[in-house]
């Protein structure tokens, strides 16, 4: 055993010795009342509150539960009627009870404030019940002339005086306690999942208080056994609920260890392999907190989830609501999960769950790799979009402009020089030498990023493909929103390539372009009534477009058999 | 004897490319018409239209600011202040759909043409002055495409190949009587032919030339 708990057993002691030695001195003063009861609430108190010091040394709730208890016993020692001070310490440990008990439900279970509107009301009802004790001992009477009773303060006795501010602060009961309430509702209202589990056991007690409250108010404070026997059992009652709450608070406060055995189940279940989001949602289930998120540390300051998708650097200073997984002094993995949860729980799901995180951050790790590259595929793809404009854009202002000037230059010199024999036949033919160089350099232009698609999107653009196209073609598009530009240019060039192979490969009669939406996807289809037969890797230049769509996350697929038309499906997801 | 002078055509013409743009020019004088006023954006098309009041506009498509659709902006524009006000298009790709926006207004007087017609000189002044008369030029690769697309549509499956042809050509801006010169047909036949176009296609009895945009524009709604 440690020192400490020497310490708490010794306290014990000297608390069992205070207590009997309270009864004592009230059946050696004649007291009637249930000294078995009398003891059984205030040791309970003092018993609860030092079990709660021995398993939650640095929670406040403790201390509060054997102070509470421990006052409550001054005024039966002062039945003895000759310790100082105590006559005094007996009205301050009765007027101050009530918000010992308030302070012990609003620290109740992380022995903490948890909100400034907490704070403040305590502090009202600390001060409010401190200034009416204080003024109530102050102006205490002086005892009759003779007697021999132990010495209390006297600074201005005034009898009325100190009745007035005992009965004030017996009242304020009627504004603190819906203050208190009041309180209590809003911080529910405002906890979490796991925070309004752990309330639980304060909201019994506070309904119990309640009981005891309604029961002190409607029965003598001793009644007789024989006289009235129905007010002498509720008055038992009451005795018997008091000891209820401490127990109740202490078992609230300790319940959080049976939660541990959970972390038992855990390390079961993660025996067994499981999917990467089925870990978050196993240790989600073991603390209790459907909130639970995993970030995966995986190196150089980066954070990603269990898919490998970056995520925000969690707050690991120390916040309340992250707890850190580590192994060799390496950060693995941190839970964000509610703060309310105790986090030498978290720790301990963490740990059992440590080889299950180190297998999933490296996962995680991959898929944020794969994630990266597929970004940078998308990149490229842009890339060379951008590229394909602007050489375009480069060629229509440029080399496109200047061969049609020289073309009308040409035009002109042929009708100067139509009467010179031989030179008008051959401006004329190199007129129609530079026609031809003007129609390449049109379609090559074309080929790289049609002007239309940009003006005015897929549906215009393939519908002109279709126009150009030496087998009939039927368009049908479901949409005529625009899309993201890749998504955009990547179905042209499929439609595009796929029509350049019905016209040169497939000898079809007719085919038909269909393009549709559907759950965030745009789906090309492609069909021809040709020879089929057609491969992706068949030297279609299908196969660069299968790359193209790959790197958006699409898929295509070419079903050709022989003799049965091609159908060219694409998927591309539309994000 | 009072002898009236022939009227001078007057021009806007609007190019971002100032060598096509001066070629553009001489072309035109060369034709005896005159170039009132020389724009190199969409703007100042516009403000020399304002200004000048031309009896037509040749304008380029793709000019700045964006370098997309201005000089069919333009055009729109301009027909809407002022319809049928003749107005000649030129691109360095053809595209169906400009086609069908300029042919919107259901109006005559709009031409769209491949940039490179306009060095075939003369035959880019004879489309011009077709367009100033009231009547429309559409680029012959246009008119193919649309061919080849009316084989699918049912519509015009009820016209026979020579009416198919007949249309093909009036698309193009071609009087009865060119087209009866070019297919070797007698204007009476053409007239006939012309005249069951419009009831194949439904058009009800009107003035003939918006009769004439109004199959044109069948051909092209036809998607």
């Amino acid at each position: 055993m440690t020192t400490r708990r020497w310490v708490l057993v010794g306290a014990g002691v000297l608390a069992a010795v205070w207590v009997l030695g309270a009864e004592w001195s009230s059946i050696h003063a004649g007291v009637q009342e249930n000294h078995l009861l009398d003891a059984l609430v205030g040791g309970t108190f003092i018993g609860a509150g030092l079990v709660a010091i021995d398993r939650r040394p640095r929670n406040a709730i403790g201390p509060l539960m054997v102070a509470f208890g421990a006052i409550s016993y001054i005024a039966n020692w002062n039945n003895l009627g000759t310790i100082p001070l105590f006559p005094t310490l007996a009205v301050v440990s009765d007027m101050i009870s009530a918000a010992l008990i308030a302070n012990i439900a609003f620290v109740y279970p992380s022995g903490h404030l948890s909100s400034r509107l907490d704070r403040i009301v305590l502090w009202i009802v600390y001060g409010a019940v401190g200034v009416t004790t204080l003024l109530t001992v102050l102006t205490f009477p002086r005892p009759p002339a003779g007697c021999d009773c132990p010495w209390t303060p006297l600074f201005l006795p005034n009898a009325s005086a100190s009745s007035f501010f005992y009965d004030l602060n017996q009242k304020l009961a009627f504004v603190l306690v819906p203050l208190f309430l009041i309180a209590v509702v809003l911080r529910w209202r405002r906890a979490s999942g796991a925070e309004r589990r752990a309330l639980r056991p304060l909201w019994i007690a506070v309904a119990l208080l309640a009981v005891v409250f309604l029961i002190s108010g409607f029965t003598p404070s001793s009644p007789d056994t024989t006289s009235d026997p129905f007010a002498y059992l509720m008055w038992e009652l009451r005795g018997v609920i008091a000891v209820a709450v401490p127990i109740l608070f202490v078992w609230g406060l300790l319940s959080e260890r049976l939660a541990r055995s959970a972390v038992g189940d855990l390390v079961v279940e993660l025996d067994k392999p499981m999917p990467a989001e089925d870990l978050e949602a196993a240790l989600a289930r073991t603390l209790r907190d459907p909130t639970l998120q995993i970030s995966y540390a995986i190196g150089g300051g980066r954070w990603v989830d269990c898919d490998g998708k970056p995520v925000p650097a969690p707050d690991v200073d120390d916040a309340p609501g992250v707890t850190l997984v580590e192994r060799d002094t390496e950060v693995l993995a941190a839970l964000s999960h509610d703060p309310a949860i105790e986090p030498g729980l978290v720790q301990a799901a963490g740990v059992a769950a440590g080889m299950a995180i180190a297998n999933e951050r490296l996962r995680a790790e991959v898929r944020a790799q794969l994630e990266e590259v597929r970004a940078s595929r998308r990149r490229i793809v842009e890339a060379g979009d951008a590229a394909r404009k602007r050489v375009e854009r480069d060629l229509h202002d440029g080399a496109q402009q200047r061969l049609v000037g020289l073309s009308l230059g040409l035009r002109m010199l042929e009708d100067r020089c139509r009467d010179v024999p031989g030179v008008a036949d051959d401006v004329e033919a190199l007129q129609t030498e530079l026609r031809a160089a003007l129609k390449e350099l049109r379609e090559l232009a074309r080929g790289l990023h049609p002007q239309i698609l940009t003006e005015e999107g897929l549906g215009a653009a393939v519908e002109s493909l279709a126009d150009r196209s030496a087998v009939p073609v039927r368009v049908t598009i479901d949409h005529d929103e625009r899309l993201p530009a890749p998504v955009e240019a990547t179905a042209y060039f499929v439609v595009a390539e796929a029509l350049t192979n019905v016209s040169k490969y497939a000898g079809a009669s007719s085919a038909a372009v269909a393009i549709a939406r559907s759950n965030g996807s745009l789906l090309v289809d492609v069909t021809d009534d040709g020879a089929g037969g057609a491969t992706i890797g068949g030297g279609s230049g299908l196969l660069g477009l299968e790359d193209r769509v790959a790197a958006l996350g699409g898929t295509i697929t070419v079903v050709s058999p022989l003799g049965e038309g091609t159908r060219l499906h694409a998927e591309i997801p539309c994000t | 004897m009072h002898v009236e002078e022939p009227e001078i055509t007057r021009v806007v013409v609007a190019d971002d490319a100032v060598l096509f743009r001066e070629g553009l020019v001489k072309i035109l004088e060369g034709a005896g018409m005159a170039v009132v006023a020389q724009a190199g954006d969409r703007d100042a098309l516009l403000a020399a239209v304002a200004e000048e009041n031309p009896d037509a506009v040749v304008t380029d498509i793709r000019m700045p600011p964006t370098g997309t659709t201005e000089g069919l902006d333009a055009a729109i524009e301009i027909r809407a202040a002022r319809a049928g006000a003749p107005v000649m298009v030129l691109s360095q790709y053809v595209e169906t759909r400009h086609v069908a926006r300029l042919l919107e207004d259901g109006a005559g007087g709009v031409g769209y043409l491949l940039k490179d017609r306009v060095a075939d000189g003369q035959e880019f002044v004879d489309a011009l002055e077709r367009l100033v008369a009231g009547g429309s030029v559409i680029d012959p690769e246009v008119i193919a495409r649309l061919m080849r697309r009316g084989r699918n549509e049912r519509e015009l499956d009820r016209l026979t190949e020579r009416e198919r042809e007949i249309l093909a050509a009036m698309a193009e801006g071609r009087s009865n009587g060119a087209i009866g010169r070019d297919l070797h047909l007698s204007p009476k036949t053409v007239e006939t032919h012309v005249g069951a176009i419009f009831s194949k296609l439904g058009l009800e009895p009107a003035a003939d030339d918006h009769r004439r945009v109004l199959a044109v524009l069948a051909y092209l709604r036809t998607t």
